[in-house]
């Protein structure tokens, strides 16, 4: 295939603005799949993708077009996931494509999350092609979210594609503009090797998959290979191009996107963003925008039953196979035993890898509440970061505290703007400006201690603004900040797993909130259960589950039996899901009470 | 091997229903007619059953089987003791409710055999009857209970209900000391169960009935035991009292000594040591399929041998005689102490059972709590 008739292009959209559809419908009419095969949605293949309806992983399709001038074109739409938690993996997904969809719901118009990816696709030098879709749709606004796109990149007008991917009307004319507008790759064919990895993933036959572009030059089976960030070299075994499955080809040239198998055993070893060249003739440079991906939220992961230590890490293990984004190291609690500290990229992340292992592989588990890491300069000078409220140094040893903080934009049509003013004071939230993308939409720019974002921030904003608020948010470095550690007590003794880090200022009514949560959370117990939130040795509030003094049912004859044996059934399930701390039950909610300690 | 077992007759009819009961029954009494006719059906269909048992007990619930014409229940009985290995000194219950009795038809069950009676006092409190629906008065009770000596019945058993709306420690001791001057030989001491589905459940969900507080039912539990102890009423379940050994009501020891059991009749259960199953829970229906000649059986389980486990421990416990340790053992070839080590630690040391010596048994405490002790095997 000619460079020329390449086009390599993504889709910017909201969750649920129609990315997937819209991609069937590319699919079809390029006639990549007949409509009969069509499952729904082939872009989220993870249950779990499909379910919460946002694509973790990028993936990539290939389809062959053959246009009305009689010329044969190649398309590689590569896909974005779409969390405010994975903007690194979309970044380089960008990077990889000279164009972009940019797709609006016609009902919802622009949010937060399709801004951010817009200017990061901007700053890609990427083609834009605004699209408006779900016209079919009775409260679709057509001519309130064209202006919005106009001011968001200034366009000719008569530009905006209006689609319903649903129905199909218009697809064929987002096949044009793909075609016309967006410029073919350039690079070298004859240049060294340069190849940017935008996804890569696991596979239990294969070893790692790479999902990459090639940039300059052409690899090939056989091939001797280096990536440039890891220093770490392999032989090609396989190369080849994505049409709904893999398809083996002898080499990948300049411009085209395919996959790379390699014999890597680890996806540490072949990182996103990172640059593929050959050993022998490496390339002077690598391809820019490549960072080591950093998790922004930790927590501790523990197995119900402490038995089931060697099979949760086991669990872990495969799952970090598939995501290089998972941390995880081993550590105890005096509560919980033997877990294992865990980190991700925020906290979506964090319960796709909750329900994953509770789903995936059966394990019974406690997470803890999450955290962030905290900066902590000692008065010998020393920078510690801490990961876990434990490990926190005695405060006499604690010259400063500094907690990381976030660059947010959130956009919201005006009449919110006083509840989430209001909300964004409560999070500590300091706005930096505000301004309007047309008089229905206005950005808020706010700072924010990102430990206030990564709780129950969005649902807040989302209810305080019902639903129409969005946000997006990039880690802006460490600031300086009052911070204490609260403990909670349970009958005296300190139940680490629940110790917090917050801010001094809202110690003590966050302490009592916590408290409250914990009485209506934690079951009566054949004794009394005194919880308490406690600064160091300062107790800031105290609560009391009181014993059970009655449990028994009065009748129990023939035809009560087995009513009553599946009753207990189901409350001894309900107990071997609880942790036992000292004589006490605890459920695994409470664990993560903290999370919403407001209500 | 000739086993223990007990035969129950449900007899689905009232007068009218109280608010608080979830027992399976209707109003239709032009029903009855056909509704025995089924039953003798399904006596005759069940015949085959208790070869290898022999039956100890016959209890005829509801419902109010004392409804029925003595024609009726004598039907009934015939029918059974012709299908089934009934023993010569079989304890044969029935279930009337106060009011519903007369000197005649008294001697007409004593006629059939039906050695034990059993009524639905409730209270002996006119403001408390008419709350929970009754139709009786407390001198019907009285009176009722002395055309019952009359007519022969020595076992008699009164039904009472505590810790429901309304009721007072103090009106409570006095239905307790007027029900023991009445000098029955047991007693059956209910809490208010607010059972999903009844008038009365509907009525607490909606807050017009506020239940009675823990602390609450606990002191009236606290005041039957104590007080009917020192009566000479000796406590063997967790709601049951009775004045002699010989009046223990062996009926429903045969549902917690976990042996097999027999109903019949509509949202009857039966047990054959390994399934349990039920009948559909609609009198015409049940018509229907016996008509047509068939089982009118609407679920049925087999137990695992865990599940039979887990049952024979939570029962066992309601008994003050608690669980044999070698029976158990020789039943499931296990040691419970050893298997359930742990809890059996947990227990004692929270002071919920007593240090096993052949037996199992909760301690006073421990009976209070037996449904979450229960969980923890």
């Amino acid at each position: 295939m000619d460079i020329k008739n390449i086009r390599n292009f993504c889709i910017i959209a909201h969750i649920d603005h129609g990315k997937s559809t819209l991609a069937d419908r590319l699919l079809e009419f390029t006639g990549a799949l007949h409509q009969r095969k069509l499952q729904e949605q082939i872009l989220d293949s993870m249950d779990l993708e499909r379910e919460r309806g946002i694509t973790i992983k990028a993936h990539a399709v290939r389809m062959e077009y053959r246009s009305s001038d009689g010329n044969q074109y190649l398309f590689n739409l590569i896909d974005t996931p779409g969390h405010v938690d994975f903007t690194y993996e979309v970044s380089r997904s960008l990077a990889a494509a000279e164009g972009a969809l940019l797709l609006v719901d016609a009902a919802q118009g622009v949010e937060a999350q399709t801004i951010s990816n817009l200017y990061q696709a901007i700053e890609n030098d990427l083609v834009i092609i605004p699209v408006i879709n779900k016209i079919d749709l009775p409260n679709a606004q057509i001519e309130a979210v064209k202006h919005q796109i106009l001011e968001l990149i200034g366009c000719p007008e008569e530009e905006i594609l209006l689609v319903s991917a649903k129905t199909g009307e218009g697809v064929n004319r987002v096949v044009q503009a793909i075609l016309e507008k967006i410029p073919p790759p350039q690079g070298n064919p004859g240049a060294p090797l340069q190849a940017l990895i935008f996804d890569s993933s696991f596979d239990v036959y294969r070893g790692v998959v790479a999902l990459i572009r090639v940039f300059n030059g052409e690899i090939q089976v056989g091939d001797k290979i280096r990536f440039l960030a890891t220093g770490r070299e392999f032989e090609v075994e396989e190369v080849g191009t994505l049409l709904l499955k893999r398809i083996p080809t002898k080499r990948l040239t300049t411009g085209e996107v395919g996959y790379l198998i390699c014999g890597a055993k680890n996806v540490r070893d072949i990182r996103v963003g990172d640059t593929v060249t050959h050993a022998l003739r490496p390339a002077a440079e690598p391809l820019p925008g490549y960072r080591q991906v950093k998790p922004m939220v930790f927590a501790g992961i523990y197995p119900v039953d402490s038995q089931d230590f060697e099979d949760l890490r086991n669990a872990l293990e495969r799952l970090a196979l598939n995501d290089s984004s998972l941390y995880f190291e081993p550590e105890t609690s005096s509560a919980l035993g033997f877990g294992f500290r865990c980190g991700f990229l925020g906290l979506l992340h964090m319960e796709i890898v909750q329900e994953r292992l509770e789903r995936e592989f059966g394990q019974s588990i406690i997470v803890t509440t999450p955290n962030v890491v905290y900066k902590i300069i000692t008065t010998d000078g020393e920078e510690l970061y801490i990961d876990n409220p434990v490990k926190m140094p005695s405060p006499v040893k604690i010259a400063r505290f500094e907690e990381p903080y976030i660059d947010a934009h959130i956009i919201t049509p005006p009449e919110y703007i006083g509840n989430i003013m209001k909300l964004a004071s409560e999070k500590r939230g300091i706005l930096q400006n505000t301004t309007y993308l047309d008089p229905t939409r206005a950005d808020l720019h706010y700072h924010f201690p990102l430990s206030e974002v990564i709780f129950d921030f969005f649902d807040r904003l989302k209810s305080v603004s019902r639903g129409y608020a969005s946000l997006d948010y990039e880690f802006a470095g460490y600031r300086a900040s009052e911070l204490v550690k609260l403990d909670i007590l349970i009958n005296g003794e300190i139940l680490d797993a629940l110790s917090t880090i917050v801010h001094k200022d809202r110690a003590y009514d966050y302490g009592r909130k916590l408290c409250r949560k914990l009485r209506r959370l934690i079951p009566r117990q054949l004794f009394e259960v005194v919880i308490q939130a406690a600064i160091g040795s300062r107790i800031l509030a105290r609560e009391t589950v009181k014993a059970l003094r009655k449990n028994v049912l009065a009748k129990c004859y023939g035809g009560d039996v087995t009513r009553k044996r599946k009753l207990l059934e189901k409350q001894k399930e309900g107990k071997k899901r609880m942790k036992q701390v000292g004589r006490v039950e605890i459920p695994q909610e409470a664990f993560l009470a903290v999370l919403s300690a407001d209500d | 091997m000739t086993q223990t077992a007990g035969l129950y007759i449900h007899i689905p009819f009232c007068e009218r229903k109280c608010g608080y009961c979830d027992f399976y029954s209707i109003t239709h009494l032009e029903l009855v007619d056909a509704f025995v006719d089924a039953l003798i059906q399904e006596i005759q269909l069940r015949g085959r059953w208790g070869a290898d048992y022999r039956f100890q007990t016959v209890f005829l619930g509801g419902g109010t089987p004392s409804l029925l014409l003595p024609e009726q229940l004598h039907r009934i009985l015939g029918g059974l003791r012709e299908q089934f290995p009934i023993l010569r000194d079989a304890e044969i219950t029935i279930e009337a409710n106060p009011g519903t009795l007369s000197r005649e038809k008294l001697r007409a069950f004593r006629q059939l055999g039906i050695n034990r009676l059993s009524l639905g006092a409730q209270s002996l409190h006119a403001a408390e009857l008419r709350f929970l629906g009754r139709r009786h008065t407390a001198e019907e009770v009285m009176h009722n209970v002395s055309l019952a000596r009359e007519a022969g019945f020595e076992n008699i058993n009164l039904d009472l209900m505590t810790a429901f709306p309304g009721q007072t420690l103090d009106s409570f001791r006095h239905t307790l000391e007027q029900a023991v001057q009445l000098h029955p030989a047991h007693l059956s001491c209910y809490t208010l169960i607010f059972e999903p589905g009844t008038p009365f459940y509907h009525r607490m969900k909606t807050g017009e009935l506020p239940p009675v507080p823990e602390e609450k039912e606990v002191q009236f539990y606290q005041e039957a035991r104590r007080f009917l102890e020192e009566r000479g009423y000796r406590q063997y379940e967790i709601s049951n009292f009775a004045r002699d050994k010989a009046y223990i009501c062996r009926h429903n020891c045969i549902y917690w000594n976990y042996h097999p059991y027999l109903g019949l009749g509509p949202s009857a259960h039966s047990f054959d040591g390994k399934q349990r199953w039920a009948n559909i829970r609609s009198v015409s229906s049940y018509i229907q399929h016996l008509k047509a000649g068939r089982l009118p059986v609407d679920f049925q389980e087999s137990l695992t041998p865990e599940q039979q486990m887990f049952e024979y421990i939570y029962l066992h416990l309601r008994l003050r005689n608690g669980l044999d340790l070698a029976a158990f053992r020789q039943r499931f070839g296990m040691d419970l102490t050893s298997r359930y080590r742990g809890t059996i630690h947990r227990l004692l040391s929270e002071g919920l059972i007593e240090p096993p010596n052949g037996h199992l048994k909760l301690t006073d405490k421990g009976w209070l709590l037996a449904d979450t002790i229960a969980t923890y095997f």
